[in-house]
């Protein structure tokens, strides 16, 4: 049994706003292994990026973490100051932020963006920063002559792929990617999500990805976590939840798009959108939404029930009149 | 069959460089093709394959280096009055990808359809437009009381419908639809899929959809078009294009988009369109093919019918060889 390199437990994120507080990230724990690769699913607002922040400690104000804790590699990361923090980032954990267009610096070229992060880490010598960031975007499969040029001469697969290459520059035991594909199209969207699959198995890193298109990940990860209105749902291992989905809510998820195969059906999607979070339904957060909800899930509140091998916060799945199909 | 709108040789070239490296990029070289009434045609292709250059210069935004666009019989390089050109830009109008960057934040929703009204239809009354712009609200399936909303108070897929509103708004005959729904979540772009089907079946509109995601094309689309590097390489129904795909890069295409139905493909494709700068003849794709000939390096593809209404630019697949480049 690998042991648990991430463990993130009862873990609540407040906004702290004028109108009170509003919890994004409700009571939620996990464990993650070395070199695992775990996926965050969920539509917009659900919380999936808030809980990213705080398991990386980079929530700012009006967030903040209101309880639990986040153990790395033994020690919890909550509390401790922005100097504490600074020698764990890029070091041994590293973030990939969604939209490489705004997350590069547009008058520096490459090579001075990776110098900066060695140099803010120790690595001195010219030489040494030289042969690391040639290495690591050779790596990524870019040329190493990239690294003379501006993130504006790049095309956006080649600077998702260089923020990769920066967050591999001291080869990190975990990576956190915050939906680095979105902005990609589906031939560089595979051709990314292959390249980071074998830096993975080649590096032993672990990933956490976050994404709304659970189609994108079903064969990369190998747990998925569905969450919504700032809880997690379902969770459990990828490939099971894509063949028998469990809770309503992903069966929605997985049924939400068209494919290319298979007869053209027409599809409606989930009705209505995530909840407010400063004012959430009674009971399970998803049955307004939920096709399969009956009056008991408007009253009571669900827990996060274990069946089979998978977590699922749906009563009707917990008391066994809502079978997995 | 008359067309709604023809496409005849399309050529948009940028000059870039200074004046001492003067070169020419081919955003988009000989392209035609048509939509016909009540017709959702898909522009499929990568980032960087013309698609968006395309939608701009159907929008008169760009004017074509070459070419000519006909609009309902008449050419549009020729509508030279202010009527004529109003009158071309109520009747084809466009819907921006990104729902966040494409309404004005200071004023409410309401301010760009009644903005519209006015200009484009001169014979309402002030109230007419009021009643106008709530109706346009309900078809695009948004209740009326939004339209005194502000952009910050709508979510995503709700501003995209604004974006649609906007454009019904000046009665149109085509909508150029650049990546609608690419920025919206995966849950809701189905809501917004449907409405161009609606507006199609209800309305009577037809619809220049662009995009990368050839899943979502199938699902509203009746003929599909895929470019690759400026140039068509194939275009047919878009049932036919997907089940019989005769192109290399469509079959690369087509193995791109993730199924977690179905095992995954072993591929070793990592290469990007190319920019097309000063271009010599030959297929824009044969870097990336796997079963390119000798040919390809010298003679460009011409488009040609293989089967009823079915294009492909490839010469593998003109000799009649059974091309499976990728497997999808």
């Amino acid at each position: 049994m690998p042991e648990e390199i991430l463990t993130v437990e009862h873990l609540s994120v407040d906004y702290v706003l004028d109108r009170g507080n509003v919890r994004a990230v409700d009571d939620v724990s996990f464990g993650l292994n070395h070199g695992e690769f775990l996926a965050i699913v969920g539509e917009s607002g659900c919380g999936k990026s808030t809980l990213l922040f705080a398991v990386a400690q980079l929530l700012a104000s009006p967030a903040e973490t209101a309880a639990g804790t986040v153990t790395f590699k033994g020690r919890n990361l909550v509390g401790l100051t922005d100097k504490e923090l600074a020698a764990v980032r890029w070091r041994d954990m590293s973030v990939v932020m969604q939209s490489a267009m705004n997350a590069l610096n547009p008058v520096k070229s490459i090579g001075a963006q990776f110098k900066d992060a060695l140099q803010a880490h120790g690595t001195r010598s010219k030489e040494e920063i030289r042969t690391r960031s040639a290495e690591v975007l050779r790596m990524v499969g870019i040329d190493p002559l990239h690294l003379e040029s501006y993130p504006h001469q790049l095309s956006g697969g080649m600077r998702q792929r260089s923020m990769i290459a920066m967050a591999l520059l001291f080869t990190p035991d975990l990576i956190i990617m915050d939906e680095p594909t979105s902005a990609l199209d589906v031939v560089a969207q595979r051709s990314l999500m292959l390249q980071i699959k074998e830096l993975q198995q080649g590096l032993g890193f672990a990933v956490i990805f976050v994404t709304h298109d659970m189609s994108l990940v079903s064969h990369f990860s190998d747990r998925l976590m569905v969450m919504y209105a700032g809880q997690i749902d379902e969770l459990g291992a990828t490939r099971p939840i894509f063949y028998k989905p469990t809770h309503p809510y992903t069966k929605g998820l997985l049924e939400a798009f068209p494919s290319i195969r298979g007869p053209r059906k027409p599809l409606q999607g989930i009705a209505g959108s995530p909840p407010d979070l400063g004012k959430l339904p009674s009971g399970c957060r998803f049955h307004p939404r939920c096709p399969a909800a009956v009056d008991r899930c408007a009253e009571e509140v669900p827990g996060l029930f274990p069946v089979d091998d998978l977590l699922v916060r749906c009563l009707r799945v917990a008391d066994g009149s809502l079978a997995s199909e | 069959m008359s067309e709604l709108l023809e496409v005849s040789s399309l050529t948009k070239h940028f000059k870039i460089g200074n004046t001492l490296s003067r070169r020419t990029l081919h955003a988009v070289d000989d392209v035609s093709f048509s939509i016909g009434e009540r017709e959702i045609v898909a522009l499929a292709g990568e980032s960087g394959s013309g698609k968006s250059t395309i939608a701009r210069l159907l929008a008169r935004i760009y004017e074509p280096t070459a070419g000519t666009i006909t609009f309902d019989g008449q050419d549009v390089a020729r509508m030279r009055s202010r009527r004529d050109q109003l009158r071309y830009a109520s009747a084809v109008p466009m819907v921006f990808q990104d729902p966040f960057a494409s309404i004005n934040p200071v004023f409410r929703v309401s301010h760009g359809i009644l903005r519209s009204l006015k200009l484009h239809r001169t014979d309402l009354s002030a109230e007419d437009r009021r009643a106008e712009a709530a109706r346009i609200f309900e078809v695009v399936g948004l209740k009326p009381d939004m339209l005194e909303r502000f952009p910050y108070e709508l979510s995503g897929g709700q501003r995209q419908r604004v974006g649609f509103a906007q454009a019904l708004a000046m009665k149109p005959r085509l909508i150029l639809a650049d990546e609608p729904v690419s920025m919206l979540d995966v849950s809701i772009r189905i809501g917004l899929l449907n409405l161009m089907a609606k507006l199609r079946d209800e309305e009577g509109v037809s619809i220049l959809y662009i995009t990368h995601d050839i899943a979502s094309a199938r699902y509203v689309a009746d003929r599909l078009i895929v470019m690759y590097a400026g140039q068509i390489a194939e275009a047919g129904p878009i049932e036919n294009v997907l089940s019989t795909p005769k192109h290399p890069y469509t079959q690369l295409l087509l193995s791109a988009v993730p199924d977690p139905k179905a095992p995954l493909q072993e591929v070793t494709d990592r290469g990007e369109p190319p920019k097309v700068v000063d271009p010599a003849p030959g297929c824009r794709f044969r870097w990336r093919c796997p079963i390119a000939i000798d040919t390809c390096s010298q003679v460009t593809p011409v488009a040609a019918e293989l089967l009823p209404g079915h294009e492909v630019a490839c010469h593998v697949a003109q000799t009649g060889a059974d091309v499976k480049a990728f497997v999808s």
